[in-house]
């Protein structure tokens, strides 16, 4: 069973961080929180989101979990207002989740949870570099590299205590480099590692909102964003395999 | 070489855009090798050559402009010919005939100076010869392309491969390839570029050609394509004098084909031709699987073996060689 209230802000943060990657997943609920950890269809992107009860105006739940077409959550926003508050109602066994906003009343079919990719299991990667900058700067870059090409290295100099980015196309290239005065923290660790921007656009758009983002990268490994939302009360982590370089 | 079907298809070639050429494509690649050894020369239709003296035209064609295909998303696989058929051989006799014409021709001209006389006769003495096909074998196999031996016409083949589906397209300046019955091919991608013909500069554009647009536009058969090409000559046939594409259309659509061969060249049984074009020899023994770049072996055979520049070789090697693959993240669960 969950019955909450949300504000329509953290509302749709919630939803976009979830369609970034995947178009359904299983929501899970506890007494005090909501989570959901999905990868995409073709196994390269994973999303880890959490939201504490405190991130609602209203919370209350028994263990659960439902089927999401995200689609369809993403189909009641044309109609909610910015400050709207948000009433979500699941009935334990019931195969709808209730919408309610303004006067509105969605009524959207979930669902079969057996029908939707199992849960990976967390991840237990351990990556050498971090560093944390402004989530609109991260944005910025990645839309600026996919101008000139599909695929953006990540990179961490500790020599010249640079966090560079840099994506190479067939005749152009660009290259933004984080002097130490520019993150708002770096563990100066080596690391180096290339990634799709086709995937980093759309997570891009959803870590703009994000005052800082964190991130974890290795030497060809995986990359983590890990940024807040809803204020503090809800987590967000991304992780991104990468394409490596085959001779 | 091919046949002359000019007349009734410029309609049909369309530009070819950059995404219609993303695919599988099978290289008539005695035709390609031909285009390479002919407009890659110098001035005076001096071939490129290595420090021994061999030609290395072909070589660099076929490195430089396969690995531009790499890049555009063409996946080429090369088909060789195999043995003419005995049909042919009035054709390559001629086709020598007029390469070692050509030849003199040639020294006459750069005796005299004449450039432009120099460089096109020079084209026309283009031989594609043992060195040239083995060499160029060696550097597909170090580029980790796929190679199909053909066992008649190499077009015949990659035609019957466009038709069951296994390649999308035939690269070819032949519109023999069409007779074969290939769905589609793409003229001039191995030639496209700012090219001389006739002592001008040019610039030509790969062009595509769709079979099924050509058959039902001027509402005939495969077999009456066949027919057309008979009577204006083909590389088995020498064809019926003063009968062009246009005439040979209007002929075949009002029935007036086996009259026409009765009465200008009697004698002439066009049935073996016909089944040539419509069952050539085939094979279904292929692997059209890539492997990786060979990097090194690229490299010995063209800069030591071949003394291609380093400089040019190795920026394109960068580019073909380093295929970064999207990795999942199973690998790391």
């Amino acid at each position: 069973m969950l019955k909450a209230t949300i504000t329509a802000d953290i509302f749709r943060d919630t939803v976009d961080a979830l369609s970034a990657l995947v178009t359904e997943c299983r929501l899970h609920f506890s007494e005090t929180e909501v989570w959901a950890r999905a990868v995409d269809t073709a196994n390269v992107a994973m999303i880890i989101l959490s939201l504490k009860k405190e991130a609602f105006s209203q919370y209350e739940a028994t263990t659960g979990e439902i089927g999401l077409d995200i689609a369809k959550l993403k189909n009641t926003y044309s109609m909610m207002g910015k400050a709207s508050d948000i009433r979500l109602e699941h009935p334990d066994g019931a195969n709808k989740i209730e919408v309610t906003f303004e006067g509105y009343h969605y009524s959207i079919t979930l669902l079969d949870s057996n029908t939707i990719k199992k849960d990976p299991n967390a991840p237990g990667i351990q990556l050498p570099g971090q560093v944390t900058i402004s989530g609109s700067e991260l944005n910025n870059v990645i839309k600026s590299a996919a101008i000139v090409s599909d695929k953006i290295w990540f990179a961490i100099d500790p020599d010249n205590k640079e966090f560079v980015l840099y994506a190479e196309g067939d005749s152009d290239n660009i290259k933004r480099s984080f002097s130490a005065g520019e993150v708002i923290a770096c563990n100066w660790q080596q690391a180096k590692s290339l990634f799709s921007i086709d995937y980093l656009k759309d997570m891009g758009k959803v870590m703009s909102h994000a005052e800082k983002v964190t991130i974890d990268l290795g030497a060809d490994h995986p990359i983590k964003f890990s940024f807040e939302i809803a204020g503090g009360n809800g987590q967000v982590e991304y992780l991104l395999a990468p394409r490596i370089e085959a001779d | 070489m091919g046949v002359a079907l000019k007349d009734i298809l410029t309609e049909f070639k369309h530009p070819a855009g950059q995404d219609e050429l993303t695919g599988v494509a099978a290289v008539d690649t005695f035709n390609a090798l031909y285009q390479f050894l002919s407009i890659i020369r110098q001035p005076d239709g001096t071939p490129l050559m290595d420090d021994e003296g061999r030609v290395t035209s072909h070589l660099s064609g076929l490195f430089f402009r396969t690995a531009n295909f790499l890049q555009q998303g063409i996946r080429p696989v090369f088909v060789f010919d195999g043995k003419p058929p005995e049909m042919k051989s009035s054709t390559i006799q001629d086709r020598r005939d007029i390469r070692d014409e050509s030849k003199e021709k040639w020294d006459e001209a750069k005796r005299k100076g004449d450039l432009t006389g120099a460089f096109r006769y020079a084209m026309s003495s283009s031989v594609v010869d043992e060195h040239i096909i083995s060499s160029a074998r060696t550097l597909l196999q170090f580029m980790g392309l796929p190679v199909v031996n053909a066992p008649s016409e190499g077009e015949a083949q990659a035609a019957y491969m466009a038709r069951k589906g296994d390649v999308d397209y035939v690269i070819s300046q032949d519109y023999d390839t069409l007779l074969f019955g290939t769905p589609v091919l793409v003229r001039n991608l191995t030639i496209s570029g700012k090219r001389r013909i006739h002592g001008r500069q040019v610039t030509i554009q790969p062009e595509r050609i769709t079979l099924s647009d050509v058959l039902q536009t001027l509402e005939i058969s495969r077999e009456d394509l066949v027919d057309i090409a008979i009577l204006t000559g083909t590389d088995f046939n020498p064809g019926i004098k003063g009968i062009g594409a246009k005439t040979g259309l209007k002929k075949v659509k009002n029935g007036e084909f086996d009259g026409i061969i009765r009465d200008k060249s009697p004698g002439f049984d066009p049935e073996p031709v016909r089944l040539f074009f419509q069952k050539p020899p085939v094979t279904d023994s292929y692997n059209l699987e890539t492997s990786p770049v060979d990097r090194d072996g690229v490299f010995s055979f063209l800069c030591d073996e071949y003394s291609f520049s380093p400089d040019r070789v190795n920026p394109v090697l960068d580019k073909i060689a380093k295929k970064e693959k999207q990795k999942t993240l199973e690998s790391w669960f």
